[in-house]
């Protein structure tokens, strides 16, 4: 009881900050599009405790704290959920060029020698034998 | 293969080979097999700009190409501190899209087809990709924009990674594609509909981008109403970044539009209630409020605090 009660607490004082902050858009009496889109029935709160634990990670993560708002605010509804559920296991596209670089070279060797593709002077494609 | 002689080297190779590029891939078939109508035969924007990637950093380079072509100014660099996270050596797919929107751009992610990828290419517009270059168990997560292709020759072209001009054929394309999750976005100006935009998708686009930028939210409304005048949610939106910019009169007019053609529409009277309440005009707002209450819905209490807003008001 006490807990929920702090909880409430808790939420109500990130519905405050963020509002004055601006990354809140739903205005009071005004039904937001993404509300509309979705048909959620009143997310708001919910959707702001998401966003403070995305912004919570993403810093723990070494995004500069000045950034991480903006980034945060960017984000749609759905996405900041998304992330607040799973940052962790989400793809992060990233690859180490050098790898990228093998990985390709690797790949289109192997199709030029089956004779898809022709980039390399050196390969002896096997289907282009006729 | 007579320089490969370790196992290593040996198992790397037959790995990435089978797994990349041993087999036709099934969308890239159905596409040769039957052309569809009205697909260009090849395309390529030679025009789209090339950021070579550094270390980790195929997002932001990525991304910058597809901003610079759509008219923004932006570098790797400068999107660096806006995509990039250190503790992933990567950038995540929803932030790639919610720095387009930081851009006042509509990011749009396309539906999982090879078809609608080629298409928007034959568009003009250049298409960022994800794409897994190695497998399921040993994901190899890489940014690519794709400019490019050539039924013919079955081939894509990207930029990719160090590469300025990568063809790779398309069936090891749609292979790394498809381990990626099919997952393609466009970086467009508001005022330009994507050429496989469908209503529901673009206007989630839209609405995503309202929240941070309503200027160019409100200019997305008005593209997806001129090719779509019948959407609601569209409407609505029109109304909701008129109200973000303070131009009530404005978002009651674009309200007062959702209520006629969408009479049951409880969301544009509630806000059309408020707006109205605004603007002064307490009896037609009180009226917009009843009608969202007895409407009702999911978000019936938030239409009743509008009502009983109105009624506390002097």
């Amino acid at each position: 009881m006490k807990l929920c009660h702090f909880r409430r607490a808790v939420a109500c004082l990130l519905v405050l900050c963020l509002s004055a902050t601006g990354t809140f858009p739903a205005f009071a009496g005004i039904v937001g599009t993404e509300a509309v889109i979705t048909g959620v029935e009143r997310g708001q709160i919910v959707n702001v405790l998401q966003r403070s634990e995305v912004q919570t990670r993403l810093q723990a993560m070494g995004v500069d704290p000045a950034q991480v708002q903006a980034r945060v605010a960017a984000l749609s509804d759905e996405e900041a959920a998304q992330l607040a559920a799973r940052l962790d296991q989400l793809p992060a596209g990233g690859s180490d060029f050098l790898t990228v670089a093998l990985i390709v070279f690797l790949v289109l060797l192997f199709t030029d020698i089956m004779g898809y593709t022709k980039i390399f002077p050196f390969t002896r494609p096997a289907a282009t034998t006729k | 293969m007579r320089g490969v002689s370790t196992p290593a080297a040996a198992g790397v190779f037959v790995l990435a080979a089978a797994l990349l590029a041993g087999c036709a891939a099934p969308q890239v078939t159905g596409l040769i097999g039957q052309r569809p109508a009205g697909l260009p035969e090849a395309a390529e924007i030679a025009a789209t700009p090339f950021f070579p990637q550094e270390d980790y950093q195929c997002g932001p380079a990525s991304l910058a190409a597809a901003l610079v072509h759509a008219g923004r100014d932006a570098t790797p660099e400068s999107l660096l501190p806006q995509v990039y996270l250190p503790g992933r050596k990567g950038s995540l797919q929803a932030e790639v899209l919610a720095a387009t929107r930081g851009h006042r751009l509509v990011a749009y992610p396309l539906a999982p087809r090879l078809e609608d990828l080629l298409r928007e290419i034959a568009a003009g517009t250049p298409v960022v990709v994800l794409q897994n270059l190695a497998l399921d168990w040993w994901p190899q997560w890489h940014y690519a924009v794709a400019i490019g292709y050539d039924l013919d020759a079955r081939q894509i072209v990207l930029r990719s990674g160090v590469t300025r001009r990568l063809a790779m054929t398309l069936d090891t394309f749609e292979h790394t594609w498809a381990r990626g999750g099919h997952w393609a976005m466009l970086a467009l100006p508001a005022d330009r509909l994507p050429a496989t935009a469908t209503e529901s998708a673009y206007v989630s686009a839209v609405a995503s981008l309202e929240r941070i930028a309503p200027a160019a939210g409100r200019q997305g409304y008005e593209t997806a109403l001129a090719r779509w005048p019948g959407s609601v949610a569209a409407r609505i939106g029109l109304g909701n970044s008129s109200y973000a910019m303070h131009d009530l009169t404005g978002a009651a007019a674009a309200y007062l539009r959702a209520t006629r053609d969408h009479p049951e529409a409880a969301d544009a009277w509630n806000n059309l209630a408020q707006v109205l309440h605004e603007l002064g005009s307490r009896a037609e707002a009180l009226a917009a409020a009843r009608r969202a209450v007895s409407l009702g819905g999911p978000r019936l209490p938030a239409y009743r605090e509008t009502l009983e807003g109105i009624l506390r008001a002097p």
